[in-house]
């Protein structure tokens, strides 16, 4: 028999609390993450057409050059690059999680037809990293330097906010100081077809690290991960995330197709992303952070529950964003773009 | 902290069971075949070590899904769990997920869901787990999941996990580095001169990791601990830089030196280049630490198995520590010379007493794991 198992990942280590100190997106149509609290206009925000190009993108796949963008942006509002975008922090115990289900796809289906037209003399030597569903984290790894643990999560609707629990896993550990928390999928014709809907350009970052390590180098913490679940539905997902004052939820960033038993939350101001900007797949989770960010950034009240999956996945996940402490009025508060 | 592994499983080409696969290495029998799951005209290379188990009539979807459920249930079942793992952490660690499916659909129109790119929709139906997590980790990818489970229990978030890798050969993969690779191996030869290039194998293992002193089952040894790192430096070149740094913090998780190892799963994947780093790497670890331990690459018969590669060469360290009996390296007969000094297994097992194994495993990405294990005793 199993001596006192228990799925929950909850708060494992109250000493280290693990906060958000950066957000990046690169999604078309949102400029801000403030926009994703506001009915979208769909205006602004990423350019793919011009924003995927450079030389520092070359002979990398779609999602890999969202995904370096959106690192980008997130690293630089931690204020963990230079002006010539070179990390400053501690690059040795620096995470990469990705979140991603369809990034590649498009990929391998092209790869394999092009091997049954032309034979495997027709590939281009250029696309082997690819064929390996990790490779978006290897590239922004590369790109930053950042040699800490590297980690894809590839884990269906919940990916999201799986990844942002592991990161955070990661740091209270002690395996690594920071994280960079990617969720990405890119359209294209795979994408579309798999979905059955039109597929979107999605990428959205985030940087977590622990609260007192944020706290000593001025970094402005936007919301503190509190409690997370991955469980058989949204009853016990909340119940294992430490969801137990449902009044204290201020906004419930919520999946209205799997959620199912909305009823538990009824009093929450409710918002679903996917709503307005489609499937989004392994970038929901990240997504919701991001959103969750701007609500506590802005000094609105409550909690912000994040939730993913239900009727028709395998499980549902939640994750709990309070708001974190200010600062220490002795530090000076840097400044953010 | 230490860990116990209470429950093991594993597919590979050349057995069903780590008893099979363990017998078969010891054997050491040529084990490639003829590649027979896509058509040969297609691609250069000509062998491959493919689980024969599809039907007649050509490939079918899910069978990474299948060789992991099967794993996952007698890793449970020889733990004594039962077939319930609602309340246990399932987490998976793969190269491709389930892109071989994805093919056939996109091509094949064979019928396949968003949903079964992910390994938790099959536990959830199998063994009603909920807490299941898909990592593509490359083929570091199962080790990967070892240290993320022993993070678990350390944590207190759980006291039972079971860990797992899977992979099936795809299409895509096997016609890029077939594409990319310089010579066209006929075999898959770590460390031997002749070495030409990794071919594809295929299969899965699963292990059972419980905090100590928790099981009722027999414990099979101890995790003492595993490291994870990135290189950050190619994207699909290893990096000694890393690589050293990989081993040397999982000398430091596990409280050992180099002197204290007595067996070294070799990653071995038979390129020109892996070959040499790792084998560069290892001279340097364990310059100083007297006579080198024996050293074996199962890839030599398994063909490289991806994501659960790791996972299933510290399946055979565990055997191996049991039996005092160290595998050969089939078809090492000319050793390359960096090298020169390593005590690779050669034409028959070794035997010996062996306390305290190194199990490496490096994935594209740059990513690395290194797993320390201790024979229980």
């Amino acid at each position: 028999m199993i001596a006192t198992s228990t799925t929950r990942m909850r708060n494992p280590n109250a000493r280290r609390e693990v906060v958000v100190t950066g957000v990046g997106l690169a999604v078309p149509g949102v400029a801000t993450c403030g926009d994703l609290l506001r009915p979208l206009l769909g205006e602004g925000g990423f350019d793919s057409a011009t924003g995927l190009r450079g030389r520092e993108l070359r002979h990398k796949d779609r999602a890999s050059r969202l995904a370096l963008h959106a690192a980008a942006f997130a690293l630089h509002d931690a204020g963990l690059t230079d002006a010539d975008d070179v990390f400053t922090g501690a690059a040795d115990s620096t995470a990469v999680v990705i979140s991603t289900n369809l990034g590649n796809a498009d990929s391998v289906c092209e790869a394999i037809d092009t091997i049954t037209r032309d034979g495997v003399r027709g590939l281009s030597p250029l696309g082997l990293p690819q064929t390996s569903s990790n490779v978006i984290a290897g590239w922004v790894a590369i790109r930053y330097r950042l040699r800490g643990p590297n980690l894809t999560v590839c884990n269906g609707v919940t990916s999201g906010l799986d990844a942002l629990a592991w990161a955070r896993n990661l740091i209270v550990a002690q395996r690594a100081e920071a994280a960079v928390v990617v969720g990405v999928e890119p359209a294209g014709e795979v994408v579309t077809k798999i979905l059955g809907e039109q597929s979107t350009d999605a990428a959205v970052a985030v940087v977590v690290e622990p609260a007192d390590v944020a706290a000593s180098r001025g970094a402005r913490p936007r919301a503190t991960i509190t409690g997370y679940a991955r469980a058989q539905n949204l009853a016990a997902a909340l119940a294992c995330a430490g969801v137990t004052d449902t009044q204290a939820v201020g906004l419930w960033l919520v999946d209205e197709a799997g959620a199912g038993s909305g009823h538990l939350l009824a009093a929450a101001h409710r918002i679903d992303l996917e709503s307005q900007l489609g499937p989004l797949s392994g970038a929901l989770g990240v997504l919701q952070c991001a959103a969750a960010a701007a609500h506590l950034d802005s000094g609105a009240t409550g909690n912000v529950l994040a939730t993913a999956g239900g009727a028709g996945h395998d499980a549902t996940a939640a994750l709990l964003l309070t708001p974190s402490p200010p600062p220490r009025p002795s530090r000076q508060e840097r400044g953010h773009p | 902290m230490t860990w116990d592994i209470t429950g093991m499983a594993a597919v590979a080409n050349i057995g069903a069971s780590p008893r099979e696969i363990f017998a078969a290495l010891c054997a050491g029998r040529e084990s490639r075949k003829l590649l027979k799951v896509f058509d040969p005209a297609k691609y250069r290379a000509a062998y491959a070590y493919e689980i024969d188990d599809r039907p007649k009539g050509g490939d079918i979807p899910r069978r990474a899904t299948g060789w992991l459920t099967t794993v996952v249930g007698q890793a449970a079942a020889d733990a004594g769990l039962g077939e319930d793992l609602s309340q246990v952490p399932v987490l998976v660690g793969t190269t491709m997920r389930e892109q071989r499916s994805l093919e056939l659909w996109w091509r094949d129109d064979a019928d396949v869901a968003l949903e079964d790119l992910h390994f938790g929709t099959a536990l959830k139906a199998a063994f009603g787990a909920s807490t299941t997590y898909t990592f593509a980790g490359a083929c570091a990818a199962s080790l990967y999941t070892l240290g993320m489970a022993t993070d678990l229990i350390e944590l207190g978030i759980a006291d039972t996990v079971v860990v797992a890798g899977t992979d099936a050969a795809t299409e895509s993969g096997f016609g890029t580095l077939d594409r990319v690779q310089n010579g066209i191996p006929d075999a898959l030869r770590p460390f031997d001169a002749t070495h030409k290039g990794m071919l594809m194998g295929e299969g899965a293992a699963a292990v059972v990791v419980q905090r100590a002193g928790t099981a009722d089952a027999p414990v099979h040894a101890r995790v003492r601990g595993v490291s994870m790192n990135c290189d950050a430096h190619h994207a699909t070149a290893p990096d000694p830089d890393g690589i050293t740094r990989a081993v040397r913090d999982a000398y430091r998780r596990a409280g050992v030196g180099a002197q204290d190892i007595d067996l070294v799963m070799l990653h071995g994947s038979g390129t020109p280049l892996g070959d040499l780093t790792e084998s560069s790497v290892l001279r340097d670890i364990f310059h100083g630490a007297g006579a080198s331990p024996p050293m074996t690459a199962i890839k030599a018969m398994t063909g490289h198995t991806l994501g659960g590669s790791g996972l299933l060469s510290l399946v055979m360290a565990v055997l191996a520590m049991k039996e005092g009996t160290v595998p050969p390296v089939l078809g090492l007969t000319d050793p390359i010379p960096e090298a020169a000094g390593l005590d690779l297994v050669q034409g028959a097992p070794a035997s010996g007493d062996l306390t305290f194994a190194q199990i490496n495993a490096f994935g594209f990405g740059g990513i690395n794991a290194v797993a320390i294990v201790e024979a229980a005793r």
